[in-house]
């Protein structure tokens, strides 16, 4: 599904990304940890697609290179991104804006727009698994919703677009007991065998939730450790420093 | 080049059914704009708009317009009930008030003894009160609520080809009263005219006024409009400005707030491209005590286009309890689109809350970036922030019929691009 090879990464000369190696297959959840300023939101945010970045090596997405596709083909070709911090988009209504995306997804899939009538049954649907007040779908998209509401808000957007590669960008962050249990089930019962996960978290309480099949820890740029989720486990008890 | 504007006063003769009186009084206001030119950047109100170099500019001539517009079939808005107006290049041609209580209502074409003779230093109104012979008259009597909303169809013919075109027209809603209007300006005239407009607003007690000025369509057409408003006693006044499209277009507001408790709001939302230029330029004179004023501007500006408010609040020393605020905001799109913008504080009470501030800035890189993860093109992303970005002030629009034609008017206009 996804292949990081030997990537660098730097933005105004700073090195953020020092050759880091990346394996995931269709079906696999990953988890990669680290602490502050390791480069796990650069790596969400290069994996996306966004520009400002100096990059060397490759990414590969379903075989792919992704170096020269742009972040919407990227999204139509079915990455999503999880946003740690999801933007609050002003007098954009929430419903219109999650049409407007799957749409421009279906289409770029070949598939036929969807009609509104069969758009509202699956969000209804959707935001109903997750336990999303149906009246902020009619709000502006994130203004105003609180924290929870936010990240609910993506996983939902990650629900209705159907993506193959979903990376979680500190998706547990901010999140209390409750909305965290929400979220965790509403990405395990996503999972299959041609969906492929990465969930970037700086703590084990998240993976608690979520199991990953392999856990690598993200120190100054580079993976140096890789494990099964007992090394989360491990991590949260000794803590970072420790695990070189 | 017309740098040296200047009117033959032969044009005065022209103009049908006047007495000595009128006559001189048009003479007066001719020689004065003679002498004094259209407005340049000297002049504080014409800023960041010189007309002058504007016109010198884009018009290799102007004549004054003569012709008497024929009727030609024009289309009625379909999307809701509506009373109307119908002017062709100013002039009244017919009104239609199917829905309403007709005693109530008195509309005529223009009459020169329903203008004051104030004299002025502003030389367009001095070339506004030389020339006008076309507009309209309303007046609604007290205590009568409308039934629908009132659309007065502006239809500019194709026959305007370096014209200008003066029109005075004045709107009176008394005592208890409302009126909702849409001003619909259709312009038919591939090539340039200008356009120069004088309008009273007379609000008495307790009435209320609503007022949606938008465009069909892109025009060649170069407008000035000075409204001049007048607010008794528990009335409210309330404008949308949503005029993108048009190649010059100068809004210059003045609202005395005369009786206690009275209300005023200027809202626009607008769409800036090419080589638009539009300003909008309020003053809002809180003249008796616990009177409100409030006006938000939002622009969006793309390529050449250029945006400006000047907006100044007065509040006279007798004005206490006065809340008066005013914002603008400026999307610029584009690095050769400029917005300039003047806020003005002119406060002579102690007890009042008067707040302004202006922002521009660039469309958020960052929120673009969200939008494009969720599979939108750079553009589709843009515009969606532009669209959200206006969206804010027509969501103030009470009746949804009316809000979702405005909407459709604006994604044209974004989207259209």
């Amino acid at each position: 599904m996804l292949e990081i090879i030997n990537l660098k990464a730097s933005i105004n000369k700073r090195d953020i990304l020092n050759g880091l190696n990346l394996k995931i297959n269709p079906g696999e959840v990953h988890a990669i940890m680290g602490p502050n300023g390791s480069g796990k939101s650069t790596l969400a945010n290069i994996l996306s697609g966004k520009n400002g970045y100096k990059i060397t090596g490759d990414l590969k997405y379903k075989g792919e290179s992704l170096k020269d596709i742009p972040v919407e083909q990227r999204a139509q070709k079915g990455i999503f991104l999880a946003f740690q911090y999801p933007l609050e988009i002003p007098g954009v209504n929430t419903n219109n804006f999650l049409k407007t995306s799957l749409n421009t997804i279906r289409k770029a899939r070949g598939e036929k727009e969807i009609d509104t009538l069969a758009f509202l049954k699956l969000v209804k649907e959707k935001a109903n698994e997750l336990g999303i007040d149906e009246k902020i779908l009619s709000r502006q998209l994130n203004v105003g919703f609180s924290g929870g509401e936010k990240k609910k808000n993506e996983i939902l957007q990650m629900k209705i677009l159907d993506p193959n590669l979903i990376i979680l960008d500190e998706t547990d962050s901010g999140l209390d007991i409750d909305a965290l249990k929400t979220i965790a089930d509403g990405v395990n019962s996503s999972r299959s065998k041609d969906k492929s996960f990465l969930v970037i978290t700086h703590y084990q309480r998240l993976l608690d939730y979520i199991k990953p099949d392999f856990v690598h820890v993200l120190s100054s740029g580079k993976i140096i450790k890789s494990g099964s989720s007992e090394l989360a486990v491990e991590l949260e008890k000794k803590g970072y420093k420790k695990i070189n | 080049m017309i740098e040296n504007f200047k009117i033959n006063l032969k044009e005065i003769d022209k103009i049908n059914l006047i007495n000595q009186d009128d006559k001189n009084y048009r003479i007066k206001n001719l020689e004065f704009f003679n002498q004094k030119g259209l407005p340049t950047k000297k002049d504080e109100d014409w800023k960041f708009s010189d007309l002058r170099e504007i016109f010198s500019k884009n018009f290799k001539k102007i004549d004054v317009n003569n012709s008497k517009p024929e009727e030609n079939k024009f289309r009625l808005i379909k999307d809701f009930d509506h009373n109307y107006i119908l002017l062709i290049n100013g002039r009244f041609i017919r009104s239609d008030f199917k829905f309403e209580d007709k005693n109530k209502i008195k509309i005529t074409s223009y009459k020169e003894e329903n203008f004051s003779r104030e004299q002025s230093n502003n030389s367009l109104i001095c070339l506004n009160n030389a020339l006008s012979n076309e507009g309209y008259n309303l007046l609604i009597e007290k205590d009568y609520k409308f039934e629908k909303v009132l659309v007065i169809y502006n239809l500019f013919s194709e026959d305007l080809s370096h014209k200008i075109l003066n029109n005075k027209n004045k709107i009176t809603v008394n005592k208890n009263s409302e009126l909702h209007i849409i001003e619909y300006t259709v312009n038919r005239s591939k090539d340039k005219f200008f356009n120069n407009t004088y309008e009273t607003i007379i609000l008495g007690e307790n009435a209320k006024f609503k007022n949606i000025s938008i465009q069909a369509g892109r025009s060649e057409g170069y407008f000035h409009k000075f409204l001049n408003g007048s607010i008794k006693s528990d009335s409210k006044y309330s404008s949308f400005i949503f005029s993108s499209g048009l190649k010059f277009n100068k809004q210059d507001i003045k609202i005395d707030l005369e009786g206690k408790n009275s209300y005023c709001e200027i809202k626009s939302a607008l769409f800036l491209n090419n080589e638009d230029h539009q300003e909008i330029k309020t003053l809002v004179n809180h003249l008796v005590p616990n009177c409100k004023s409030f006006q938000k501007i939002k622009s969006v500006l793309d390529s050449n286009a250029k945006g400006v408010y000047q907006g100044k609040i007065f509040v006279k020393d007798i004005a206490q309890k006065t809340d008066a605020y005013q914002l603008s905001k400026a999307l610029l799109i584009s690095e050769n689109s400029e917005f300039d913008s003047k806020p003005e504080l002119e406060i002579y009470a102690d007890d009042v809350k008067c707040s302004h501030g202006s922002t521009s800035g660039n469309v958020d890189e960052n929120s673009i970036h969200y939008l494009m993860t969720r599979g939108l093109t750079k553009k589709e992303a843009t515009q969606l922030l532009i669209n959200g970005f206006l969206k804010e002030i027509i969501n103030d629009i009470k009746s949804d019929t009316i809000k979702k034609f405005v909407e459709n008017k604006l994604e044209f206009q974004v989207y259209g691009y």
